[in-house]
């Protein structure tokens, strides 16, 4: 489902170049949760920005589905990003000034759905995240922590993405927070059968997960 | 919520930052709303202005005046050429001369004083009161002193022309009889009604002027004394009995429209050369609108700046909320929104600001435009003014009465350039949002192209 065929991304700061991702190999099939764990700087962030085509790599292929999305036009990355993938940020990267709805429905917008489409489509997802009705017209300052990374949860969602990328998505919540967090992403990559990646530092996380890759100075051990 | 309201939900986020845009763009589209209807206002006055001088050119000989008599007569030869140069649509040709009345006071100091001096058996219609008249400007009327004359007549014009449809400027309308063959020398004679009266005259009747005698063809009307006291005889006819073969005094030539007024003058100078005095109403009507010219420039170059002001206030705002929301820019590219989506949000952002600072603006121009633009016209307009009052050319001869008539619409003109209503109309309202729109694409545009530049990647860096 995705395959990362020796993934090298490199760039240059000041006169040094460094090396971020160094030939990553990756084959991870449909539904699986995966985890990606390492130090701060060993690259495990940039791997998740390539394989969500935020970045581009150096070299190297990525496929989702057989398909590779280093040849991919613009056009096409943006299409990707869309259908294809959802992101759960470590600060939630919710938009300030929209309800915790209308973050939800954004996606759906750039999908040209329709508003009563997107609307129901994102309160079956708030419910299902557990973000009760008077909180969904909250705008995220008026949500804790939690409840924001789970409104991010339902973004990622809302339109059915095949892969969910998670970069440390417990990582600003307190163990119990996180470990409903982990649960919820867990219990959709089940449901949904979507594949979840997900980056951390939290050992405790990587043990529950069905795969569990370790990196180091840009290597995948 | 569409891409639309995003961009407008956005303008908002700082409510302090909005009102405050809104507040500059607002004055300054006013300023350019205001320019653009005083532009409007002065340009139509400019055009009022100079369709009312008309297009016509005045040839005289030069040196000409009806006391000091023809020095350098115009020939009908010389207005034949004048006839063909470019533009040219007519030419008019007179032929002015006064006629005595033979029993009238020759000491008195009117008329024609050249050896070829007419007399005529008619009376004037004008009369006076001569005693009043003496008492005031007793040197003038009583040579070497003596008694008042008791019977007095003033001289009479005669014109020979080419159009009897205009004495001096003056319109005239045939009330009894008919017209005269004004290519032919056959002695017919127009008077008018007034003339016809004081002697006497029907149609058909005769009497002398020179040695020739003439016969009335038709009587007219006229509204001036000057054109009651005028006879009307064809060109030919009156060269042919004043004994001034080919002889003009002066003509009036047509020129097909306002715009080639001013060149087709110098040509007809250039064609004439020294022999002749050749004026339009041109020259004066340019020093009216003098002013007018100025506020026009200052509403252009006001305007642009304002636009170009406006534009580069929307700019800079757009560029520092862009870089502001770079991280938030990221975060919608990697959720999928393409760069012409976030393009057109901002430009949705930076419309919702000049469409509220046009509603400021169009308030605070309703309420400005007509005193600014009089301002304008005031303080640039009141020493021009004047100085062209001063700088017309003393006008001469048998066409005094139409200059001084001239001379009176011009002053009215100068007096009336003040008088400019500025108004707010829908069409300037169409053309302020057009205006705003422009503001908005061109303010946006920048910030648009650096957004676009915006790596979805920056979702991922930490804030």
């Amino acid at each position: 489902m995705l395959k990362v065929t020796n993934l090298t991304k490199e760039y240059n700061s000041g006169d040094n170049k460094v090396i971020a991702v160094k030939g990553v190999n990756l084959d991870i099939a449909e539904g699986k949760f995966v985890s990606i764990i390492g130090k701060s700087g060993s690259g495990k962030t940039t791997l998740l920005s390539l394989l969500g085509s935020l970045d581009k790599a150096t070299s190297g292929h990525i496929e989702i589905d057989g398909k590779d999305i280093s040849s991919l036009k613009n056009n096409e990355l943006v299409q990707y990003r869309r259908n294809k993938i959802g992101f759960v940020f470590q600060s939630y990267n919710l938009i300030s000034n929209l309800t915790a709805v209308e973050n939800v429905m954004l996606p759906m917008l750039f999908n040209h759905a329709s508003v009563d489409k997107r609307k129901n489509r994102a309160l079956e997802l708030l419910e299902q995240v557990g973000i009760s009705k008077e909180k969904q017209n909250r705008k995220p300052s008026k949500l804790s922590g939690g409840e924001q990374q789970r409104v991010a949860i339902a973004r990622a969602l809302v339109n059915s993405p095949k892969i969910i990328l998670a970069d440390e998505p417990t990582g600003n919540l307190d163990s119990d927070t996180g470990e409903m967090i982990f649960n919820l992403l867990h219990d959709l990559a089940k449901k949904n059968k979507t594949t979840i990646v997900v980056v951390t530092h939290d050992l405790s996380i990587a043990g529950k997960t069905d795969m569990a890759f370790k990196m180091s100075d840009g290597s995948l051990a | 919520m569409n891409t639309i309201m995003l961009g407008a939900r956005n303008a908002f986020r700082n409510t302090t930052r909005a009102i405050s845009i809104v507040i500059i763009l607002g004055l300054v589209i006013a300023l350019s709303m205001i320019m653009l209807v005083s532009y409007q206002a002065v340009n139509t006055k400019i055009k009022d202005v100079m369709s009312s001088i008309g297009n016509t050119v005045t040839i005289k000989p030069a040196g000409f005046s009806s006391f000091s008599q023809v020095n350098n007569a115009l020939s009908t030869t010389q207005l034949s050429q004048v006839k063909r140069l470019k533009n040219v649509v007519g030419v008019n040709e007179y032929l002015t001369d006064r006629l005595k009345n033979t029993s009238s006071q020759s000491q008195l100091g009117f008329g024609r004083t050249n050896k070829n001096a007419g007399n005529t058996n008619l009376q004037s219609p004008i009369t006076i009161n001569l005693n009043k008249i003496a008492n005031k400007h007793r040197r003038f009327f009583i040579a070497g002193g003596g008694s008042l004359p008791t019977s007095f007549s003033f001289p009479i014009s005669i014109i020979g022309t080419t159009n009897t449809s205009q004495i001096s400027g003056a319109n005239i309308k045939i009330v009894s009889g008919s017209d005269i063959n004004t290519n032919l020398s056959n002695n017919q004679v127009l008077v008018s009604s007034q003339m016809a009266s004081k002697n006497n005259l029907h149609i058909g009747s005769t009497f002398t002027a020179y040695t020739s005698t003439l016969k009335v063809a038709g009587i007219f009307s006229a509204a001036t004394r000057t054109a009651q006291n005028t006879i009307l005889v064809s060109l030919p006819t009156e060269q042919s009995i004043s004994n001034q073969s080919g002889v003009v005094t002066s003509a009036t030539a047509y020129v097909d429209s306002l715009s080639n007024l001013s060149s087709t003058t110098s040509a007809i100078e250039k064609e004439l050369g020294s022999s002749a005095d050749v004026t339009s109403s041109v020259t004066q009507a340019n020093n009216t609108v003098k002013p007018l010219n100025e506020v026009l420039s200052i509403a252009s170059y006001s305007l642009i700046g304002s636009v170009i002001a406006g534009a580069v206030i929307i700019l800079l705002v757009m560029v520092m909320i862009v870089r502001e929301r770079r991280r938030e820019i990221g975060i919608l590219k990697a959720i999928g929104a393409s760069n012409l989506r976030i393009i057109f949000q901002f430009m949705s952002e930076a419309f919702t600001f000049t469409i509220l600072g046009a509603v400021v603006g169009l308030i605070i121009a309703v309420i400005g435009a007509t005193p600014v633009t009089k301002a304008l016209v005031s303080n640039t307009s009141s020493s021009n003014v004047s100085r062209s009052n001063f700088q017309r050319p003393t006008p001469g001869g048998g066409f005094r009465g139409g200059f001084a008539r001239q001379n009176s619409a011009f002053g009215s003109i100068s007096a009336n350039i003040h008088n400019i209503h500025a108004s707010v109309s829908w069409s300037l309202l169409i053309y302020g949002l057009l205006a705003a729109l422009i503001i908005a694409i061109i303010g946006s545009a920048l910030a648009g192209w650096i957004a676009a530049k915006i790596s979805p990647s920056e979702a991922m860096k930490s804030e």
